[in-house]
């Protein structure tokens, strides 16, 4: 059950056809692809007329690039700026896709599993790219077997169930930082199909919700990107406790 | 197994795609150029206000300096200032003394000249009265003379003497 969106009235319309199913397979990602469009005009829009002394738009977006600028490197200290772009990205775009689902006649692309553990999933490679290329093959080998170590039983039993552990952690971020945010913002978006069912009664609960999920988009991005920078913190605090 | 069925791996690999896309684009429109513009800012505003402490603190120094200035300045003007009234009252005290000394010329001028000029009139006086003795004695010779003509004589010669 779902708010009706551009794509299921265009499916109807078209119903039968391979259109009609195109567009219904490919429903979440031709929202993301409208957003990833919006996000970039208006970037590129403010970024055409950056000055020192900043304009309307371009207030907006150094409001926006020095708060995740002071998110990302008030947690990881001033190395965190190499990371500013990607969580930042992330930011605005989990938090566009969240709040689309209160446009009318659009959809969350976030309620789509596919697409957060689409995004999960760059979390994943780039913070463990960020772990070998900090750490090299043998320092992060190092960081995955753990401590304690010396006598006989802590230099081989603890260190591989260690490094079995630092695996199966490993593999399972992604698919909780993604279920996490799909689940939040899927049952938020069914609140609103429910409530919206109810017609001008279900309209107080509805307005209520719909200001919950605005509170539940921005909450559940700011998870999402908190715990991204905690993933790198980890692997670069490792870093600088070895050296 | 529910849940796989949640997931396409068609649009799992086209989201990572344009994530990835979303990604550049960003870092070539938002972040690269935005972040510098606030380095930029941030070092400008930095910079200005190092330069305005480094303005304060000159200022504190030449006003250090002008305030020792004002002081050795004072020192020295009481100092010239006292001198001049030195000056002037040797000045005033030689004006004096020369003032003294022509002064006590022009007197001892005037009394030379006084006296010669006394010397000269009891000169002329004596002179005068030796004439006109002369011209009485004569006055005397040529006329006989009774009591009244004396008394006339020398009444005439007093009268004369006054006139003259």
């Amino acid at each position: 059950m779902e708010l009706p969106n551009i794509i299921t009235i265009l499916a109807n319309v078209f119903k039968g056809s391979r259109f009609a199913a195109y567009i219904t397979a490919w429903e979440n990602f031709v929202f993301s692809l409208i957003i990833i469009a919006v996000i970039a005009l208006v970037s590129c829009a403010a970024s055409r007329k950056a000055a020192m002394i900043p304009a309307r738009l371009q207030n907006f977006f150094e409001l926006f690039v020095s708060g995740v600028d002071d998110f990302v490197c008030g947690i990881m200290g001033p190395n965190g700026r190499k990371y500013v772009p990607f969580i930042g990205t992330l930011f605005i775009y989990i938090l566009c896709m969240n709040l689309s689902g209160l446009i009318p006649l659009m959809k969350s692309p976030s309620t789509s599993w596919s697409t957060t553990l689409a995004l999960a999933i760059c979390v994943f490679f780039y913070v463990q790219y960020v772990g070998f290329k900090e750490l090299g093959f043998w320092g992060y080998l190092d960081h995955a077997l753990g401590r304690p170590r010396g006598i006989v039983a802590f230099s081989v039993f603890i260190p591989l169930m260690m490094l079995l552990l630092h695996v199966v952690s490993e593999l399972v971020r992604p698919i909780s930082l993604s279920l996490r945010l799909r689940s939040n913002i899927w049952g938020d978006d069914m609140l609103l199909a429910v409530f919206a069912g109810f017609g001008l009664k279900g309209l107080p609960l509805l307005l209520f919700n719909s200001l919950m999920a605005i509170v539940v988009s921005v909450v559940q991005t700011l998870v999402f990107c908190l715990l991204t920078t905690i993933y790198f913190t980890i692997v670069l605090t490792h870093e600088e406790t070895h050296a | 197994m529910e849940l796989l069925k949640l997931l396409s791996a068609n649009e799992l690999v086209a989201q990572i795609i344009a994530f990835l896309i979303l990604l550049f684009l960003m870092k070539r429109f938002v972040w690269k150029p935005f972040l510098k513009v606030l380095d930029d800012r941030k070092n400008r505003i930095a910079s200005e206000f190092k330069s305005i402490d480094d303005a304060k603190d000159e200022v504190a120094k030449i006003r250090a300096d002008y305030e020792a200035r004002l002081a050795h300045i004072e020192a020295e003007a009481r100092a010239k200032i006292q001198a001049a009234v030195e000056e002037g009252r040797k000045a005033a005290e030689e004006i004096r003394r020369l003032a003294r000394a022509d002064g006590e010329q022009i007197l001892a001028k005037a009394q030379e000249s006084i006296k010669a000029e006394v010397a000269k009139a009891e000169e002329t006086l004596k002179d005068k009265i030796v004439n006109l003795t002369i011209d009485v004695a004569a006055k005397v010779i040529q006329e006989k003379l009774t009591v009244e003509d004396d008394k006339a004589i020398v009444e005439t010669f007093i009268r004369e003497m006054e006139k003259k």
